[in-house]
């Protein structure tokens, strides 16, 4: 449709073989200087209608394209799972001092599973530096640990150590689930050994979709749990088990 | 999900959603059922003053998924027991039910760490079946990716050894490094890890001015970086000291380990799959195959090094032998190889990593066999460790460079 | 395509090869039943002319009908892989003795062989299952092992309103039904 691509390279036979590495090669394309956020490129689905006129939003295409616009519009809080209950009162100043100590100074455990640990420690050392939010030392006991960042797809036979892992965690703790793999089981979903995202057997807190995502992404992610940590004071009894979303979606 | 609970039963057993079964998977150290071979049997049983420990699943040692239990007496290894699988995720048949091009993707996730490798001996095998002669731009650039691969590979081993024996500067400089290739190679694939750049026939897109630009100035600090990074280690006394003399093998067990890679060629044999059995442009290009004969991890730790120097030098002529011309060769879109079986070896920077692919004239994969270098290679562990200490076992693990994802496929 | 290494094989083993030697670009392949794998293993990898020391590969097939361990081999005499098929190993209960005696490296990728075939590898010490858990009952890559679809059979699978909308009309079936056979 309106992707335009060259697949064939650009194969325009100027000159000799590529001299250097130098922007002076007349081989390749000339860059086009950018300023302005790129467009995004909208392919409708002529493919494949579904049966039911109501799934997917009746077919409408989704107006939203950027991230920012989600989060202004409040569909990223759509999912937030509910704190009912008794203590939705109003936070004492006590309150707020503790959760403000707890968002800044979240220690993850280290629970690099797959592919994804790789972007976790990338996003922990040098140039994507998680440390600017306090989150640098990396447990490695599950009881000095914060958050449990599920970093990599969770196969059946490493469900048992994970979900004692949690189990162990001591309250107040969060869980981050990193990637496709651990969302929804990812390229992996039809597969006998894995689970199909980790929300089938523990709580999940934040999702943060990629294969893997970048690093700014699981920050991202890292940040709106800061948010939560803030808004939500941990409810421990009302934590469910299982995906959080609504049955109507 | 009150009073009848036993010890190992979870609290979300009662919910008809989850999938764990009572027995999720059985994670003592010592099997709670009799030793089913000689070898468990053998390993199984305490001898004077002798205890287990286990090494978890989840550990500081950054490899992944790997359970390893000891067996100890007193700080001295007597026995060890690899227990793999925790990152299993069935690619081989998973590949079955999907395309060949889809096949592909499943691959990646492989070896993190050396995506591009990962897809390329698939993708050789493959070509392979269909008969398929790839354009020699696609070949070079396929190199020249590579060896980005290799060089960001071989920097996250010197981050990962440094760090499993407690250094800590050398992974935050290695992941400089890493994140520069990274970026480099997402100018040109669209993705910072799992690349899925190599197709049957070719390379995805072109090179572009992004990658050419900041490859020109990674290239321009490159070496001087190397330098610098290994003089941090070099002459580091604890460093040297502690892995000198370790685990040493020599060839003939390195052979009957079906040792591969550079732990192989640290032993003393110069096999590399580049120069036994060369693929895509090698035989053009000019480098050394870098050998040492001690064996023992700090050859194969300098080794490594070796080969982040050939591998710059690779990539220098690679660029200014780069040919013109298509980077993919003309396929169908559905295609269908006729029935027959392939090998493909290649040389990935853990050794030899090879697809032997089945195709029965259907447009699935009949049988993709990944032969992964990572998993072959842990046998070595079990090998060399009894007598040396606990703390030493980390040390080996990391000197054969394991990734977990290769190991459990 | 090794003429010379085919004329080897067929002097050497002609009588206990189950067809030609196969060659197709760079990879030579002989048939060989079971009970003959120690001797034609030994005397690749002992005898001076074929000194096939490097094990590359031990895999595990299922054709369908049977089961096979195909093995490949390197040797520095010539230039082409050698493929070995131990061929006509039946489904229910498939024996091959192990090659741990000669290569202890083997160990492993026979432990894997029978975690997801069931081939049983006599000799093999430690031949328990690897990637699986060890309670686990079936062998994952046989052919008559399907792989569920998320949506009909797994149990939490279903819950989201998406995955309950019915798959498109002209979709393939969720189980591949082979119907060619492999050689």
């Amino acid at each position: 449709m309106a992707l335009t691509r060259n697949p064939r390279g650009a194969g325009t036979p100027k000159g000799g073989a590529g001299s250097s590495k130098r922007a002076g090669n007349p081989n390749l394309p000339a860059p086009t200087p950018r300023r302005d956020v790129a467009q995004p490129i909208v392919v409708p689905n002529t493919l494949w209608q579904s049966t039911n006129p109501l799934a997917y939003d009746g077919g409408r295409p989704s107006e939203i394209t950027h991230l920012a616009d989600v989060e202004r519009s409040g569909t990223a809080a759509r999912d937030n799972a509910r704190w009912g209950g008794a203590l939705e009162v109003i936070p004492t100043k006590a309150d707020y001092v503790l959760d403000l100590l707890r968002a800044n100074s979240l220690w993850p455990l280290l629970s690099g599973l797959a592919c994804c640990a790789i972007e976790m420690m990338s996003a922990a050392t040098s140039v994507n530096d998680m440390d600017r939010w306090g989150m640098f030392p990396f447990r490695a006991s599950p009881r000095q640990a914060d958050v449990l960042i599920v970093a990599g797809t969770c196969t059946t036979k490493m469900a048992g150590p994970l979900v004692r892992l949690w189990e162990q965690m001591p309250e107040p703790k969060w869980c981050v689930a990193m990637g496709d793999c651990t969302c929804s089981g990812g390229r992996y979903k039809r597969s006998y050994s894995t689970i199909q995202g980790i929300d089938r057997i523990m709580p999940v807190d934040v999702y943060v979709p990629g294969c893997p995502p970048r690093p700014e992404g699981l920050i991202y992610g890292m940040m709106k749990l800061q948010q939560i940590v803030k808004d939500r004071r941990g409810h421990w009894p009302e934590r469910a088990i299982g995906p959080t979303v609504p049955d109507a979606i | 999900m009150t009073a009848t609970k036993h010890p190992g039963q979870h609290a979300s057993a009662d919910d008809p959603r989850i999938m764990l079964d009572e027995q999720i998977g059985v994670f003592e150290p010592i099997p709670p059922y009799p030793p089913r071979t000689e070898r468990e049997a053998e390993f199984y049983t305490l001898g004077d003053g002798e205890m287990f420990i286990n090494i978890g699943p989840q550990h500081p040692s950054t490899h992944g998924v790997l359970r390893i239990v000891l067996k100890i007496r007193g700080e001295q290894v007597v026995d060890l027991d690899p227990v793999l699988g925790y990152l299993h995720r069935g690619v081989e048949k998973l590949c079955e039910n999907a395309d060949y091009h889809q096949a592909i993707c499943y691959t990646d996730p492989l070896e993190y760490v050396s995506s591009l490798f990962m897809e390329w001996a698939p993708v050789i095998a493959f070509e392979k079946l269909l008969d398929v002669r790839v354009p020699r731009r696609a070949e070079y650039i396929r190199v020249l990716t590579g060896e980005l691969n290799r060089v960001m590979s071989h920097i996250m081993f010197v981050g990962w050894m440094a760090l499993d024996l407690g250094g800590l500067t050398p992974i935050l400089w290695g992941f400089i490094e890493r994140d520069e290739i990274v970026e480099m190679l997402a100018a040109v694939t669209g993705q910072r890890m799992l690349f899925n750049y190599f197709r049957i026939g070719g390379v995805n897109g072109d090179l572009n001015h992004d990658f050419m630009s900041r490859l020109g100035r990674w290239m321009s600090h490159a070496t001087s970086q190397l330098e610098a990074e290994l003089t941090l280690l070099n002459e580091n006394e604890i460093f040297v000291r502690r892995m000198r003399g370790l685990g040493a093998v020599d060839s003939q067990t390195a052979l009957r380990m079906c040792l591969s890679g550079p732990n192989l060629r640290a032993s003393g044999l110069p096999f590399d799959l580049r120069r036994a059995h060369p693929y895509s442009v090698y035989p053009e290009l000019d480098f050394d195959v870098v050998t040492r004969a001690e064996g023992d991890c700090l050859a194969r730790y300098l080794l490594r090094m070796d080969e982040i120097r050939q591998s710059i030098r690779i990539i220098d002529q690679c660029l200014h032998e780069m040919p013109d011309g298509p980077v993919m060769a003309k396929l169908p879109r559905l295609l269908r190889p006729r029935p027959g079986r392939a090998y493909a070896a290649i040389e990935g920077p853990r050794g030899q990593y090879a697809t032997y692919a089945i195709s029965d004239g259907t447009d699935q994969p009949f049988r993709m066999r990944i032969h992964d270098p990572s998993f072959v290679n842990l046998q070595t562990v079990g090998l060399v460790m009894p007598g040396n200490l606990v703390a030493d076992t980390v040390a080996v693990m990391a000197s054969l460079d394991p990734i977990m994802g290769g190991v459990d496929k | 395509m090794d003429r010379s290494l085919r004329r080897r094989l067929d002097g050497r083993f002609g009588e206990l090869t189950t067809g030609p030697v196969r060659q197709r670009n760079d990879e030579t392949e002989i048939r060989i039943g079971p009970g003959d794998l120690v001797q034609v293993m030994r005397a690749l990898h002992d005898e001076p002319d074929l000194r096939f020391r490097f094990l590359a590969d031990l895999a595990g097939v299922d054709t369908g009908i049977h089961l096979q361990v195909v093995y490949h081999l390197w040797s520095d005499t010539t230039a082409d892989w050698l493929r070995v098929i131990v061929d006509g190993l039946p489904r229910d209960d498939p024996r091959v003795p192990s090659v741990t005696f000669l290569w202890k490296g083997a160990e492993w990728q026979e432990r894997e062989a029978y975690d997801m075939f069931g081939i049983t590898f006599e000799g093999n010490r430690d031949l328990r299952r690897i990637y699986m858990p060890p309670d686990y009952t079936s062998f994952p890559l046989r052919k008559d092992f399907y792989l569920a679809d998320d949506a009909s059979r797994s149990p939490a699978g279903g819950v989201r309103h998406m995955e309950q909308v019915h798959a498109p009309r002209n979709a393939p079936p969720a189980v591949a039904v082979r119907r060619t056979t492999v050689a």
